[in-house]
């Protein structure tokens, strides 16, 4: 029995590491462009970087070369400050998370055996390792039943949570990610990219995540890289830099036509101007109500309880009696929150084909009022960039 | 020249005096029944069960020898895949040789006895193995080994503990077939002075009583049957994963 061994936390309590990239290049022999020309980059520790493009462009070469699955042939990358061309490709590696399209979950092994790939190839005593899995399994959100199973008895958003289980057990400093939710149905990615981005935010890694989908690269990316074939950095920026100002029509078409309403996946509800409705408290006299609704900016009248708390919107038909009564004749539906994602409170308010939507406090009471015109307005106006930047320096969840 | 070397070879004579000296179902016998029970009882425990011993003997050396250095070709030619195709070739030319033309090259050269049959026997086995291996390794998927690699197994860490592994069903597949051929051919072995149940099934066949004949051949068979079970069951205790239902 010697000392207790330091835990080694889920959270990550090894440091995240930056990685520069130095005029890496790859050129294969016998072609004429490099597949990654000069790419010069610098990843802080602890983002998320995406490298979008589309195929062909090297991005997934770029990325390997970090763990040199791809070997440079000019130029350098470091990580953490140190060339990665001085360790061992099997050093380097195992210190570097990786997490690939198809999983590549070891068929032959349980999904214990193999999250503990790593740790067993480091040499780490059983039972660390024993400790670092079930704790792994847990982190990734996986049933631990599920951790004697082999990885053809799990669903694939199952096998992808393993996979980054896997990815993590010794606890890297960087991770690589080449389409990790690629392979899973679009429902089940988008709860894994949440996931993935809560997670994230507890363990703070550096990652460097790979993939051709500009919409999941604005969800994900505290930065993005977009390159373009030949290996070429076109624009490397925040996603509300990236959809605001292309650097040029590469990159503003690869962007797409729609990047106005992507925006609003940068946006939460609370990081812009909403309009106020006139309130009306349940048993206050309708006159008072009618007074107030000259010159609203919501031309209806919101009633609330006595908490703020909207209960419904006030009709013709409720106006007409002499008491605002407590079950209004139209329904507050849809309520949208202030920490709600704008797109999201978009999506809300056509599908309930409202033109209004009562705005809550994580309390339930009201904060204002979310009308069509606010966002048609607010994607027109010159000062969305700065609400932008803002609203993007936090991981959505 | 080879009938010469046959009568050579064979002690025929011999065998065909036993016969005829252990009448113990004399009803039977003398009514030249297809089988006679009785007969096979009694002779089962002295004549029939240690060449049967034998016979599994030489499969087991012979298939063991040949996996061995089929396994070797193949690790070896796993990284240099330029060697393949003269592998096949070579384990090819090995397989079409006539297995009493093999003995007869390599009775100078090792004399009479179990030493001739077990290499002219592990050379039967190496097309089968070899390519079965070759094809096992080739069949692992492209991202397991990358995902192997990514994190940061070397090269003999990946071919162990994951390629091998993976292609276990195919290498055992391989197994099957070698094993199962190898059973029949061992009894071409007594033409090489080698043990086993050919000495009852070539002295036996020269008769027309034929209990003999049918029971070392019925042994042979179950030895077969007894191998290939064995390596099913070998299969299923090192891939259990094979079997598993997808959810």
């Amino acid at each position: 029995m010697g000392e207790p061994e330091p835990a080694e936390g889920a959270t990550g309590k090894a440091e995240a590491l930056s990685v520069e990239f130095q005029g890496a290049s790859k050129r294969y022999a016998g072609t004429d462009a490099p597949a990654v020309d000069e790419l010069t980059l610098d990843v802080e520790a602890g983002e998320i970087c995406v490298f979008v493009g589309p195929s062909g462009c090297g991005k997934t070469t770029a990325m390997r070369m970090v763990n040199r699955m791809v070997e440079m042939t000019g130029g350098d990358i470091l990580v953490g400050g140190t060339s990665v061309n001085r360790r061992t490709p099997s050093d380097l590696r195992r210190e570097i998370g990786y997490v690939i399209q198809q999983t590549g979950l070891f068929p032959h092994r349980t999904i214990a055996e193999n999250i503990a790939t790593v740790p067993g190839l480091l040499g780490w005593d059983g039972e660390r390792i024993e400790a670092r899995v079930t704790e792994l399994v847990e982190l990734v959100g996986l049933d631990p039943e599920l951790a004697q199973r082999f990885p053809a008895q799990l669903s694939g958003g199952q096998q992808q949570r393993a996979g980054v289980a896997r990815a993590l057990a010794a606890d890297p400093g960087v991770m690589l990610m080449d389409e990790p939710f690629g392979a899973v149905d679009p429902i089940n990615r988008e709860r894994l990219q949440n996931e993935f981005l809560r997670l994230q935010g507890e363990l703070r890694k550096t990652i460097l995540f790979v993939t051709h989908d500009i919409d999941e690269a604005i969800k994900m990316g505290d930065r993005i890289a977009v390159l373009q074939t030949g290996g070429k950095v076109a624009q490397f920026a925040t996603p509300a830099e990236l959809l605001m100002a292309p650097a040029d029509e590469f990159v503003e078409g690869f962007v797409g036509s729609d990047r106005a309403l992507k925006r609003l996946a940068l946006l939460r509800v609370s990081d812009i101007d909403l309009w106020e409705a006139p309130l009306a408290f349940v048993g206050q006299a309708t006159g008072e109500v009618r007074a107030k609704l000259d010159g609203a900016e919501v031309p209806h009248a919101l009633v609330v309880d006595s908490e703020r708390r909207p209960l419904g919107w006030l009709t013709e038909g409720d106006l007409s009696t002499d008491l605002v009564p407590a079950q209004p004749g139209a329904s507050a539906a849809p309520l949208v929150e202030l920490d709600d994602v704008m797109r999201d409170a978009l999506s809300d308010l056509l599908q309930a084909e409202t033109h209004y939507a009562p705005v809550v406090d994580a309390g339930g009471r009201i904060a204002g009022v979310l009308s069509i015109e606010i966002v048609s307005d607010f994607l027109t106006s010159a000062d969305a960039l700065v609400e932008e930047h803002s609203a993007a320096e936090r991981p959505l969840s | 020249m080879i009938a010469g070397a046959l009568v050579h070879l064979l002690p025929v004579a011999q065998i065909g005096q036993d016969f005829f000296r252990d009448r113990s179902d004399s009803d039977c016998i003398s009514q030249n029944g297809t089988f006679c029970f009785q007969w096979a009882v009694d002779n089962f425990t002295d004549r029939y069960l240690p060449p049967a011993l034998e016979h599994v003997a030489l499969v087991a050396i012979s298939v063991i020898a040949g996996f061995a250095i089929a396994l070797g070709l193949a690790v070896l030619s796993h990284r240099r895949r330029w060697l393949i195709p003269p592998l096949n070739v070579g384990t090819g030319i090995l397989y079409t040789i006539p297995s009493i033309a093999f003995f007869f090259l390599l009775l100078p050269i090792t004399g009479r006895g179990n030493v001739t049959a077990v290499i002219a026997l592990t050379a039967y086995t190496l097309q089968i193995l070899y390519r079965n291996i070759v094809a096992g390794l080739a069949n692992v998927p492209a991202e397991t080994k990358d995902a192997g690699r990514g994190m940061g197994m070397s090269q003999r860490q990946l071919l162990w503990r994951v390629e091998l592994p993976l292609a276990l069903p195919e290498i055992i597949a391989g197994l099957r077939i070698a094993t199962v051929s190898t059973v029949a051919l061992a009894t071409l072995a007594v033409f090489a002075g080698g043990d086993g149940l050919g000495q009852e099934l070539v002295g036996g066949s020269n008769l027309t009583f034929k209990t003999g004949v049918i029971l070392a051949g019925g042994m042979a068979i179950l030895i077969a049957v007894f191998f290939d079970l064995l390596l099913v069951l070998a299969q299923r205790l090192l891939a259990p994963w094979r079997r598993v239902r997808p959810v």
